[in-house]
């Protein structure tokens, strides 16, 4: 206890925080269980009944619950094939930029659009494909064209959610790219133009290499969210017309979950999200392992 | 950078792709800005919105003067005030004793913290947690939830740790216990860390939507983005509570845009002290490790 004592400014100022965890990260970690009970408000969550896999069971003979994981698969799939390399094309574009001030323009403009909520990124769209008054539209019917509710159709949908999704966010996930591109030694390059490379050999040779660890490691992490499609940007573009391709995993808990006061069920939605999620972590880490040098650990 | 002049045809189109791909990321702002200053009924007759048709400031005279906006805003600006206040305390907090190397336990509180991390309950039992201690549909349920991000602190963790130990055993030596130790010598020199990581802090909670969304219920608390939605999203002019005295010549569409600009103004103020702080560090940090 001397030691309690000696430090006890130090362990005071744990204190709050150290109970802070307690109550809002390990307590929902308990309130995990609610997924094989039947959770009951009166009851709470130690007092309602065990149910086992009952919940679990419904979900995988629930056809509508298959239709919202495609949907969630599908999505990320997308995001995957093309808002994953978006990145990392624009890093390396921006690499080849001598020009600062030019470089630092752009830069300046494709790091602004993270920084805005959904609500506000998602609102503007909204205006910009509205069948009226919207711009893309007024330049259809300009060239005599039929106006299309574009935010209504199941076809455009998901192509809305990748395409704006690139938009908001490829700029600044270069940022992590950019940095790992100054990492990489310059007399590599001055070695490779006095041998004659071109630009494309540099880059296959020297730069993406360079890279690679970056690359994975970003990979890696993403393919751990792929069950977790984002709430905001879904909630705020999608309609009921459109559920049939953007009802996701996250919006459908939220629907059924904090509206419909499902509890259990979406608890247990929650919790099968969580664990794939997981185990695609493991996955893909000892995937990358055997391909490459680098992994998570 | 190896200087040659080269003004070679891919150099051209790299730099044409890169324009393009900004002009495309900035044109849905440009968009809001001219729709806001614009007249209503031209656009609906259908003139194109590429240059304000009309120019009239009579959608921001509007929303200045709703009362609901006007409200809204305050909230998002006391749940930014809050949050900043109490995450950076609590951060700091606990970064600090766990950055004292000889702290008994340091380990254990470190596996304590990021085991947290890794695994979370999710929406739903996290959701019934905040409703058991009593914070839903209070603005203390949009701050106190997230007040911790193990990442922040383990950030500040380093950036204590680096600070030499010359200064703490000097200290000591005259006698300072490690909370005059925190607060007089280690919170000074951590400035420039808790500017960075309070410029996120800020811009999180200006933003946030889903946690509102999700806990609050009554009006009296509801965010400006809970506001955008329901005027922007929702396009319902009953977030302007029944206003029958709705100006001829101002628009949904224009009266959305300056809701949607005058949301934005806080972020474009903060904008540059990001780029200052943050993006030199993030180079800086590669750079090292």
């Amino acid at each position: 206890m001397d030691l309690a004592v000696k430090y006890k400014y130090l362990y005071f100022m744990l204190i709050p925080g150290v109970v802070w965890y307690f109550i809002y990260k390990y307590l929902p970690l308990y309130g995990l269980v609610i997924a094989f009970k039947e959770y009951n408000f009166s009851l709470g969550m130690l007092g309602s009944p065990w149910v086992g896999l009952k919940h679990f069971r419904f979900l995988f003979t629930f056809p509508d619950f298959y239709s919202i994981l495609r949907n969630t698969l599908i999505i990320n799939f997308y995001n995957l094939v093309f808002g994953f390399p978006a990145p990392i094309i624009i890093a390396l574009l921006l690499n080849e930029i001598y020009n600062t001030t030019f470089k630092r323009t752009i830069q300046t403009v494709i790091y602004f659009p993270h920084f805005l909520s959904w609500v506000i990124l998602g609102g503007i769209i909204i205006q910009l494909l509205g069948p009226n008054e919207g711009l893309v539209n007024q330049i259809i019917k300009y060239f005599g064209g039929e106006p299309v509710n574009f935010l209504t159709r199941s076809e455009y949908f998901r192509g809305i959610i990748v395409g704006t999704n690139i938009l908001k966010e490829a700029g600044w996930g270069a940022i992590i790219y950019l940095a790992a591109l100054s990492g990489i030694d310059t007399e590599q390059y001055e070695a490779a133009i006095i041998d004659g490379a071109n630009r494309w050999q540099k880059l296959i040779y020297i730069t993406l290499p360079g890279i690679m660890n970056t690359i994975v490691v970003m990979l890696i992490l993403r393919v751990g969210y792929l069950l977790d499609v984002g709430f905001e940007q879904i909630y705020v573009l999608y309609n009921s017309t459109v559920y049939d391709v953007g009802d996701v995993l996250s919006t459908y808990i939220y629907r059924i979950g904090i509206q419909g006061m499902r509890f259990s069920l979406t608890t247990a939605i929650g919790l099968f999200q969580s664990v794939i999620g997981f185990i695609l972590i493991i996955l893909t880490n000892k995937i990358a392992r055997k391909f490459s040098e680098v992994s998570m650990w | 950078m190896y200087a040659t002049a080269r003004r070679s045809n891919t150099g051209f189109f790299i730099a044409g792709f890169l324009l393009l791909f900004a002009v495309l990321t900035f044109f849905p702002f440009y968009y809001v800005i001219v729709a806001s200053f614009s007249d209503a009924n031209l656009i609906r007759e259908g003139h194109i919105l590429l240059l304000p048709q009309g120019f009239t400031p009579g959608a921001y005279k509007m929303i200045l003067a709703n009362d609901r906006f006007i409200h809204c805003f305050y909230m998002s600006v006391l749940r930014t005030a809050l949050g900043l206040v109490i995450n950076l305390t609590l951060q700091c907090l606990v970064a600090y004793p766990l950055s004292r190397k000889y702290l008994p336990g340091r380990r254990y509180f470190m596996m304590y913290i990021i085991f947290a991390m890794l695994f979370n309950g999710g929406i739903i039992p996290t959701y019934l947690i905040v409703k058991g201690t009593g914070l839903l549909d209070t603005i203390f349920a949009l701050v106190i939830p997230g007040a911790v991000s193990t990442w922040n602190v383990i950030l500040l963790r380093s950036f204590f740790e680096n600070i030499p130990e010359s200064l703490e055993e000097s200290a000591k030596m005259d006698g300072a216990n490690d909370m005059y130790i925190f607060i007089r010598i280690i919170l000074p020199l951590s400035m420039p860390v808790m500017m960075t990581i309070g410029l996120f802090i800020a811009v999180y909670h200006w933003n946030a939507f889903m946690d509102a969304v999700i806990y609050i219920t009554s009006s009296k608390f509801q965010v400006l983005q809970i506001f955008l939605r329901d005027m922007v999203v929702y396009l319902e002019k009953a977030a302007l509570l029944g206003d029958g005295t709705m100006s001829p010549d101002v628009s949904s569409i224009s009266l959305r845009s300056a809701a949607i600009l005058t949301s934005t103004i806080p972020i474009i103020i903060v904008y540059p002290f990001i780029q200052k702080y943050f993006i030199k560090g993030v180079m800086i940090g590669a750079i090292k490790g």
